[in-house]
């Protein structure tokens, strides 16, 4: 239904547009001329999808209907500093920073734009925070570096769980830096990172170096050190119940603290 | 910083250039200490820059045409001593003086102009401010005693 009243509806529009021709080229032809000008920027908004949806629809869709659209706002070096407007103010209204959950709504070519609008805010209150510090004033509303902080810090940990689920879904790895569990020479286990290498490993001198495995003669040695860990927890477990039991002596009455 | 620490693939001959996405440098627009010419721009760089990196950040970013850019090292002072009479080193910056291209100038505005500003009526900053005056009229000294402490005489 809808679609066929459009359809009419162009056609009328159609019709118009001829009879409009039709009464210009009668009467003149500079009218003409002008009145081309005037539906040329008309007949350009039509070919983008967008604008062809608001100029059937009423005016009042509009809005709903219209894509997240940011123009460039190129003012180049005035962009490290705040509009004139917020010069010499106490107060800046600032909104609240950007959630974790906002921003997994956002594309991720949003989620790029957003970085760069952000690291402009922040360059922006850097300049004002060192030329306050220089004047030796108060910097005007300075919640603002830690709120812009923080959504840098939120924007990032998303980027970085997308690129994590990605992973995982193509390569089924979690990490990003490909490791492993290895063993140093004192018997310790940690988690080694891989790294590249322009040679193979077998060539590379400075590699075979280390030393990732523990020798025999370090076992005894191993067992001295858990025996010194366990002895140096069982004392001072009998330190804590020693004076425990001193404070009851002294306090009867005394709630002994849960730790 | 927020930002993870890249680990970027080996450069080999032929590889493609190496790209920043997300960028976690900061720049700050300082005023310049001595007078500089009026196409020259200050700025304190993290260290770890460089001046192509500077000339690609103002241009890619900011759409700065920049004709060229000169860095140097601006030593924190170490001279302090804190209560145990320890040194106290403030940390070292980078500063760039990037020359603008396309006879471009740039002066430091004045960003704390004094403003005159009136408080709201019947706001909480009117009242103290009123309240403020009252006590500092009731607490001066008697006029007729001609600057005499009050401690002196009857």
């Amino acid at each position: 239904m809808a679609a066929s009243s459009s359809a009419g509806r162009v056609l009328t529009l159609c019709k118009q547009f001829q009879n409009v021709f039709r009464i210009s080229s009668s009467i003149n032809t500079q009218h003409c001329s002008t009145t081309l000008i005037k539906y040329q920027p008309r007949l350009y908004r039509e070919k983008s999808p967008l604008a062809a949806l608001s100029w059937y629809s009423p005016v009042s869709s509009v809005g709903q209907c219209r894509a997240l659209h940011t123009t460039i706002n190129r003012r180049g070096l005035e962009e490290f500093f705040d509009l004139p407007e917020n010069w010499g103010e106490t107060n800046v209204k600032s909104g609240a920073p950007w959630t974790a959950k906002q921003l997994r709504t956002k594309s991720n070519e949003d989620l790029h734009k957003l970085w760069y609008v952000l690291l402009k805010e922040k360059n922006l209150l850097l300049t004002l925070e060192q030329e306050a510090r220089r004047q030796r004033v108060q910097m005007p509303s300075p919640e603002r570096s830690r709120k812009v902080e923080r959504s840098m810090i939120r924007l990032e940990t998303v980027v970085k769980e997308r690129e994590t689920a990605l992973r995982l879904l193509q390569t089924g790895q979690e990490k990003a830096r490909p490791g492993a569990w290895r063993r140093n020479i004192f018997g310790y286990v940690y988690w080694y990172r891989f790294k590249e290498y322009a040679i193979p490993w077998h060539m590379n001198r400075r590699y075979k170096r280390k030393r990732f495995f523990t020798p025999k003669f370090v076992q005894p040695h191993i067992r001295l050190r858990i025996e010194k860990h366990l002895r140096e927890k069982a004392r001072k477990a009998t330190l804590e119940k020693k004076t425990q039991s001193k404070v009851k002596e002294k306090f009867p009455h005394v709630k002994v603290s849960a730790s | 910083m927020p930002v993870t620490r890249l680990l970027y693939p080996l450069f080999q001959l032929g590889n493609p250039q190496l790209r920043i996405f997300r960028p976690n440098w900061f720049l700050t627009l300082v005023r310049p200490g001595k007078e500089q010419p009026p196409d020259t721009v200050q700025f304190r760089i993290p260290m770890e820059m460089t001046k192509c990196d500077v000339k690609n950040y103002l241009e890619k970013i900011y759409n700065v045409p920049v004709g060229a850019v000169r860095t140097r090292i601006q030593f924190g002072s170490n001279k302090k001593r804190n209560h145990l009479n320890q040194k106290v080193k403030q940390p070292d910056y980078k500063v760039a003086y990037v020359q603008l291209a396309q006879g471009q100038t740039f002066t430091f505005p004045d960003m704390f102009p004094e403003k005159e500003r009136m408080p709201a009526e019947g706001s909480m900053e009117e009242m103290q401010e009123k309240f403020m005056e009252d006590e500092k009229q009731r607490q001066k000294l008697d006029p007729r005693r001609g600057g005499v402490t009050e401690w002196f005489g009857l």
